[in-house]
């Protein structure tokens, strides 16, 4: 069945999802990205990172295919740049025979999924009543009491004589001046007047997506070529990007033995304006956007910015231009060898400009000086390719070898300058830099290069028994000063049993068994991290400004590449006629000298150290199951489901033994590195932390003193039971943060001739993530602002709970600190869509090849418990769209 | 055209020969500096020392800096929303820098000893200059170590550069680590010129104020008095009459000049030592942080939030009197022993006093009853009254919001910032008038209270203070002068914990090192003087003020002690972990 590309682009490897089962989706990106940070198979490295990398971004409209490579064997011609797996999209290219014209629209709505507002106007005053009754619990309970909701035994004379002075004769205003109010506060609260912070950030963003292309051919010359428009507007106000992309795939069959081409990527993209701040909460219900005279109000309500503050006053300019070009040319050789070779030039160049206009009506305040800062960069990224293959035939042997050599430089350049004060005005903006009185240069520039060697052997015998043997030597200057180069063997095998005449089952169509072995590299860390490197400050002596300089990290000039080795087994196998096709795959990972930022003691001067040590062992298991349900003419279903968990483990890590404490014992072996949680013999993601069990009540007050905390605080297991919380003693492992399973199921339809649909659920299962805004730590809460941490409950002596804590809530009882955390298990309805297509008969009257109209929903509901905006990107709103579109060719 | 073919055959393996050169793959740094290109000759060593000179900024510069904290944990204040020390631990405090002080003290010393350890890397050709480097970045390192002892107790010795990963640190006593700073000290003493060619460099005044303090630790009492004596008898005065930049402002004093940050580094004043520089109308990047002093901010209460008759704000921190007033937080609460109790003697009070550091001119009075700041908020009812206790809804506010702070030691402009928090200026680490005290106390302990009391006299003679006599030394009596003369200068906590050490090595008034963290002086005096410590107790925030004699050393932050897997850093007595502690060391490599 054929897969449509029914949403925008900016997720399109999530579309892989629906096959590929180790692909982790992050939904968060409101603006165009290229989606980073999936691990394929789990996380191996310790420095937090494993990213795919992409060449370009790629328009999904333009893709011919997306390919998947996960064992390192089949990864190895990718070497480190595939140390977390590889996506391969191959783009569109041009056919032989009559030009075909391709036309695709996409119109979209987009808003966050979910609402977190924060405290509405009752909530926030019953909150300043709390908080201030916390904060001096001496006072009267009913001095802050509303005086229209006096208790009973309380009579409003009473309450007037607890005021320290001579009450105000409004019996309003004096409690408003009690909690205090502010004066804006106070006025909107006597008119009536409220408002919503949360809708003057979020909205609903406008998507528009089209495309345009062309592509046809002869024998000797195929194109390709495409454009697109994208204006997507994001879920928060201000938030806006656009682009423009150009692909031109071209193909050149010069004589019989050379083909030469160009397969390139044009892309103008930026926005210009300021996303509005999800610093809102702090913002009161009784506050206004604008005054009396249409002038934006810096404290909305007396205090606190403005969230539309740079949305409003700030003027940008961000634009990034990149031109993606692959120029190869094959030559057929004699003996049987082909030679490819490719030049793959990546350039951009990035603006940032951006400037703070100051004035009355822009919220602007006394003193306030506008700035303006331009920042412009570019970057050369260059790769040569030069790859000989050789294939042979000999009777029922057939042999395949590759030879690669790969060399790489990268280039960036930045320069930013930045002024204040400009005069005789501000009229200018970022183009009059020039006239501002205090300016200052920045230039940061970088090169780093990289190169490959490596040869691989295919041989299959009989199309039954296949063999593939590469070895592989990569080079990165990041590890140059002595250990620049590594060698990555790999080693894999597959056998297709029922291309075995013995095999005979009749249910079974295809069964093919793989084995693979493989090491792979990673060389994902900062470019100059095997440096000690001075920073830099400028200082005022009184008379002339000098030049500092102290060192900000510690040389490593040992570091080397990471190493995974891999060991994978598969089947593969097709049953009842090809209904059934079940894909599985088991590995064992070893992950050797990882790459990570080594805590050091303080008292050194420096947090960490860039280093190589330890070892991670990750083991999983994944599989795809595709099913054929339905098969009428009428109607037709299939489903593939996909199900994975990785188990990974600290084997090692530093290398240092002694004698420590962990879970109360005193125990002798490998110290742990209390400071990342990292203990070898538990997962990298495990959760070392108290285990908290509800919160301290009233009735618990002598028993929650021992521990110099108070009724409202969090209560947590100890372990000990010595009343006293010691995180060497008293900390746990408490869960994961990485999910334990991950599932996904996709359904296609087919209905009426020309109908289609689909949904794809997907849910991880078993994880918990860090809920900080729970701790309220530090000032959640003044007297001057709102709740700064949103809807979090909160306990009182007189509405009391048992999850979440009193309003400044203290934990310094708790050694080594402490954190909430909350499960984030989730299913989600990621995709739904419905198509409809022109039937043959009627395309061919308006002369058509096809046409297509669709809508699709993404994102169209989460089912989980996790308190904060969305599971999987934490605290950040989570984007829903619905599109409509259609896509045609003539 | 086979030939050509092979022609190509034979590049091919030729262009893969030529990708693998080694030198091809060596990092490039480009646009930052590596020790091997900046520590090369004097001027990268000087690069080093600038380095040093503006992080001592530190001490005095941010929102709540190290020495305002001294101030809040010392017998003058409690911090406002922190007077609780069962809620500070090793793990956790609000926002006091009580442990992070420790770290970035470390970061000091580190930036400190890069200079000293590379030192003889290089040939030098004029070795006064390498001597002249290597004794100032001695000073640096010996002045961060002088406050971590004395705020900390025994804590690691680290002395030279790290080059490599080192997790297993032991703490050394402090009592070794200060005789090594007397040595290096004594070592730079040698060596440092009498005056600074440029503001910021060290000179042999300041080393040998520094030197005093550290004789007094290691109970050099004779060799403390000579150091002082050389000071006082070097090219400094005390400062007694008119002087810089408000000099010609008849309402003011002495003693409002010479807390005006512009005249701490001018050459009219000769009472400086050694004083950090920092200006508002420099380049912004050249400031030490974003914010400035904060000194406005951290010292002086929240006046401004006082209310009117209506029930809204009587003036503010945009009102015409935020200018010289500030936006203050009250984050160093200050109790009425500073207010005026320490004002007061036998023939005066402190509204009385012609003690002109009490003077009218430089302090904002907040009475019993109503203030000298006037209502000048535009449409209030109660436009030039005085403001007034009577509009509180609860005197449970006035505790942030009304207490009377000497604004000539805390008014610091703030012209580059919307609010008026204090920027950026000039600060005392080291001034005359400290040194004076300091040899007073050398002669307090030697039992020369007439030649104590003589030091003493000077530094109340200049502030016109009545004068006192022998009779009436006592180290208590130093110290409220200190707190008189040197007020948001000197790190007040540390000073008193070296004399608590004083005071247990010399087993005076049942004062012992073994019994120290059960009983101090510092304790002690504070309890006596610290009325937020008496019932009624000083209640605030949630905190209700509460000090154990071993909160005297502040806690070790635990992130060290846990990141240091391979060793074991002391926690002080009295703080979760210090069952844990080993013997320190007791000498230093």
């Amino acid at each position: 069945m054929h897969r449509h590309s029914w949403n925008f682009t900016q997720n399109f490897a999530s579309d892989a999802t629906h096959h590929y089962s180790a692909i982790r989706i992050l939904l968060a990106n409101n603006r165009y990205r290229p989606v980073a940070n999936h691990h394929f198979f789990g996380k191996k490295s310790l420095s937090g990172r494993g990213v795919c990398r992409y060449q370009g971004a790629n328009r999904l409209y333009d893709i011919e295919s997306i390919n998947i490579l996960k064992d390192a064997s089949s990864a190895a011609i990718y070497g480190s740049k595939a140390a977390s797996g590889v996506v391969i999209i191959t783009t569109k290219k041009g056919k032989r025979g009559k030009p075909v014209i391709s036309f695709s629209s996409k119109l979209g709505i987009t808003e966050s999924y979910n609402q977190r507002r924060g405290l509405g106007p009752k909530e926030y005053i019953r909150f300043r009543e709390d908080f201030l009754r916390q904060l001096d619990p001496a006072a009267n309970y009913n001095f802050f009491t509303n005086p229209n909701e006096l208790p009973a035994d309380m009579t409003i004379d009473q309450w007037r004589a607890l005021s320290s002075s001579t009450p105000l004769d409004d019996n309003i205003k004096e409690w408003m001046a009690r909690l205090p109010l502010f004066p804006i506060e106070q006025e909107n609260y006597l008119a009536g007047r409220t408002m919503d912070m949360h809708d003057e950030v979020f909205r609903k963003g406008l998507r528009q997506e089209y495309d345009i292309s062309t592509s046809g051919g002869t024998d000797a010359l195929k194109y390709y070529w495409s454009i697109g428009y994208d204006n997507n507007e994001g879920i928060r106000v201000g938030d806006q990007y656009s682009t423009i992309r150009s692909r031109l795939n071209v193909n050149f069959k010069i004589v019989d033995w050379l083909n030469v081409g160009l397969n390139s990527q044009f892309s103008d993209g930026g926005t210009n304006s300021v996303p509005a701040s999800m610093n809102f909460y702090v913002n009161s219900p009784y506050g206004q956007m604008f005054d009396t005279d249409g002038n934006l109000e810096r404290y909305p309500h007396g205090h606190s910015d403005n969230p539309l503050l740079d949305y409003y006053r700030t003027s940008l300019l961000n634009k990034t231009n990149s031109l993606f070009a692959n120029m190869y040319a094959e030559i057929k050789l004699p003996f049987g060898i082909k030679f490819k070779t490719s030049f793959q030039p990546f350039y951009q160049t990035y603006k940032n400009f951006s400037f703070t206009t100051i004035s009355k009506k822009l919220g602007g305040a006394a003193n306030e000086l506008p700035t303006g800062t331009r920042e412009e960069s570019s970057a050369m990224n260059w790769m040569v390719d030069n790859l000989l293959t050789w294939n042979r035939k000999f009777g029922v042997h057939d042999f395949n070898v590759t030879l690669l050599a790969n060399v790489e430089g990268n280039r960036h350049w930045s320069s930013s300058m930045s002024n204040k004060d400009f005069s005789p005005n501000q009229q200018l903006g970022y183009n009059g830099l020039q006239f501002g009185n205090s300016p200052t240069i920045n230039n940061n520039d970088t090169k780093s290069t990289g190169d490959a060697l490596m040869a691989r052997l295919n041989y299959s015998l009989l199309n039954k028994y296949l063999l593939t043997a590469s070895v592989r030597q990569d080079g990165y200057s990041a590890f140059g000063l002595e250990n620049p180069r590594a060698l990555f063997p790999a080693l894999a095998f597959a056998w297709v049993v029922t291309n075995e005449k013995f095999f005979r089952v009749d249910f079974i169509n295809k069964m093919k068994l793989r084995a693979s072995w493989g090491a792979n590299g990673n060389r994902d860390i900062g470019i100059y991290s095997a440096l000690a490197k001075l920073g830099s400050n400028a200082w005022y002596d009184g008379s002339s400004v000098r030049v500092g300089v102290s060192t900000s990290s510690l040389a490593n000039g040992g570091l080397k590449w990471e190493k995974t080795s891999a060991l994978n087994l598969g089947l593969d196998i097709a049953l009842l006629e090809n209904k059934i096709d079940l894909s599985a795959d088991v590995y064992d990972m070893t992950t050797t000298d990882l790459l990570m930022n080594r805590t050091l003691p303080r008292v050194t001067g420096f947090s960490s150290i860039t280093t190589n040590l330890g070892e991670v062992g990750n083991k999983g298991f994944e599989m795809t199951l595709s099913t054929k349900n339905v098969h009428r003419p009428n109607f037709s279903w299939e489903s593939s489901l996909v199900f994975s968990f990785n188990r990974n483990k600290i084997k090692s890590l530093f290398g240092d033994t002694g004698t420590y404490i962990l879970l109360g014992q005193q125990r002798t072996g490998e110290v742990p590195d209390f400071t990342n949680g990292w203990f070898p013999g538990e997962a990298i993601d495990v959760v070392w932390d108290y285990k908290v069990t509800g919160i301290w009540q009233l009735d618990e007050a002598a028993e929650v003193a021992k521990y110099g905390m108070q009724p409202g605080d969090f209560k947590s297991v100890d372990v000990n039971k010595d009343s006293k919380y010691v995180d060497i003693e008293d900390k746990q492992f408490i869960g994961y943060t990485v999910p334990r399973y991950r599932l996904g199921l996709r359904n296609d339809f087919a209905f009426l001739k020309n109908f289609t649909a689909s949904i794809f659920v997907r849910a991880d299962f078993g994880h918990i993530s860090s809920y900080s805004a729970a701790l309220n730590a530090g000032f959640e809460s003044n007297d001057r602002w709102n709740r700064n941490n949103g809807p979090v409950p909160y306990w009182t002596a007189d509405r009391p709970n048992n999850e979440y804590a009193r309003l400044n809530v203290n934990t310094g009882g708790y050694g080594g600190g402490l954190m909430i955390y909350k499960p984030s298990s989730f299913v989600r309805i990621q995709d739904v869509s419905l198509a409809y297509s022109l039937p043959p008969s009627l395309l061919r009257r308006i002369k058509m090849i096809n046409m297509q109209l669709f809508g699709s929903v993404r994102n169209l509901a989460t089912f989980t418990k996790w308190p904060g905006w969305d599971p999987e990107s934490g605290m950040s709103a989570m984007p829903r769209t619905f599109t409509i579109g259609l896509n045609c060719s003539l | 055209m086979k030939k050509i073919k092979i022609f190509i055959l034979q590049l091919v393996i030729l262009m893969i020969g030529v990708s693998c050169s080694k030198d091809r793959l060596k990092p490039d740094p480009l646009s930052f500096f590596t020790p091997e290109n900046v520590f090369v000759d004097e001027a990268g060593f000087e690069a080093g020392l600038v380095t040093c000179r503006k992080q001592i900024n530190a001490e005095n510069h941010g929102y709540i800096n190290y020495i305002a904290n001294e101030t809040s944990f010392s017998d003058l204040a409690v911090p406002l929303r922190q007077s609780d020390w069962n809620k500070i631990t090793p793990s956790s405090v609000i926002r006091e820098p009580v442990l992070t002080f420790f770290d970035n003290a470390y970061t000091y010393i580190k930036n400190a000893n890069t200079i000293i350890t590379r030192i003889d890397d290089i040939e030098w050709v004029d070795p006064n200059a390498k001597n002249r480097i290597l004794s100032e970045a001695l000073w640096f390192r010996a002045y961060w170590y002088y406050r971590l002892v004395n705020t900390y107790g025994d804590i690691p010795w680290v002395g030279e550069e790290l080059k490599g990963p080192k997790l297993d640190y032991y703490s050394t006593s402090r009592s070794a680590i200060l005789d090594q700073l007397q040595k290096d000290l004594e070592y730079a003493l040698q060596w440092l010129p009498v005056t600074a060619a440029k503001l910021g460099d060290v000179t042999k005044g300041a080393v040998n104020h520094l030197l005093t303090k550290i004789y007094l630790e290691t109970g050099h009492f004779d060799k403390a008095i000579s150091a002082a004596s050389d000071v006082i008898n070097g090219p400094y005065a005390l400062m007694t009459s008119r002087f810089g930049s408000d000099a010609s402002k008849s309402y003011y004093n002495v003693m409002w000049d010479l807390h005006r940050c512009e005249n701490k580094n001018i050459p009219a004043n000769t009472e400086t030592i050694y004083a950090t520089v920092d200006r508002a109308d420099a380049p912004p990047n050249t400031w030490y942080d974003g914010i400035g002093t904060c000194a406005m901010r951290t010292y002086s209460p929240c006046y401004w939030r006082v209310l009117d008759a209506t029930g809204n704000r009587a003036t503010n921190w945009d009102t015409k009197s935020g200018d010289t007033l500030g936006i203050g937080n009250g984050d160093v609460r200050t109790n009425d022993f500073w207010h005026y109790w320490i004002w007061g003697d036998k023939d005066y009070a402190w509204n009385t006093t012609p003690d002109m550091r009490r003077a009218e001119c430089n302090w904002i009075e907040m009475g019993e009853s109503t203030s000298e700041i006037i209502t000048v908020r535009a449409g209030s009812p109660n436009f030039g009254e005085p403001l007034t206790k009577k509009y509180y809804k609860s005197l449970y506010d006035t505790m942030d919001t009304w207490y009377s702070w000497p604004n000539n030691k805390v008014y610091v402009p703030t012209p580059n910032f919307i609010q008026p928090w204090g920027g950026q200026g000039d600060w005392y680490i080291f001034r005359l008038a400290e040194t004076y005290l300091l040899r007073a106390e050398a002669y307090f302990w030697k039992d020369q209270t007439a030649l104590a009391a003589d030091d003493i006299n000077k530094v109340r003679e200049r502030a016109h203070a009545p004068l006192i006599s022998a009779s009436d030394v006592t180290i208590d009596y130093i110290f409220d002068e200190r707190a008189r003369e040197l007020y948001a200068e000197e790190p007040r906590h540390s000073e008193m914990v070296r004399v608590s050490f004083i005071f247990a090595k010399l087993n005076k008034d049942g004062y012992s090192l073994a019994t120290i963290s059960d009983k101090n002086w510092y304790y002690d005096r504070v309890k006596k003087n610290n009325p937020f410590f008496s019932p009624p107790l000083y209640v605030f925030w949630d905190n209700t003020a509460t000090i154990y004699p071993h909160n005297m050393l502040w806690p070790i932050p635990q992130s060290v002690i846990t990141a240091n897997t391979l060793g074991r850093i002391n926690q002080n007595i009295g703080y979760a972990g210090a069952d844990q502690n080993v013997p320190p060391l007791e000498t230093i490599p």
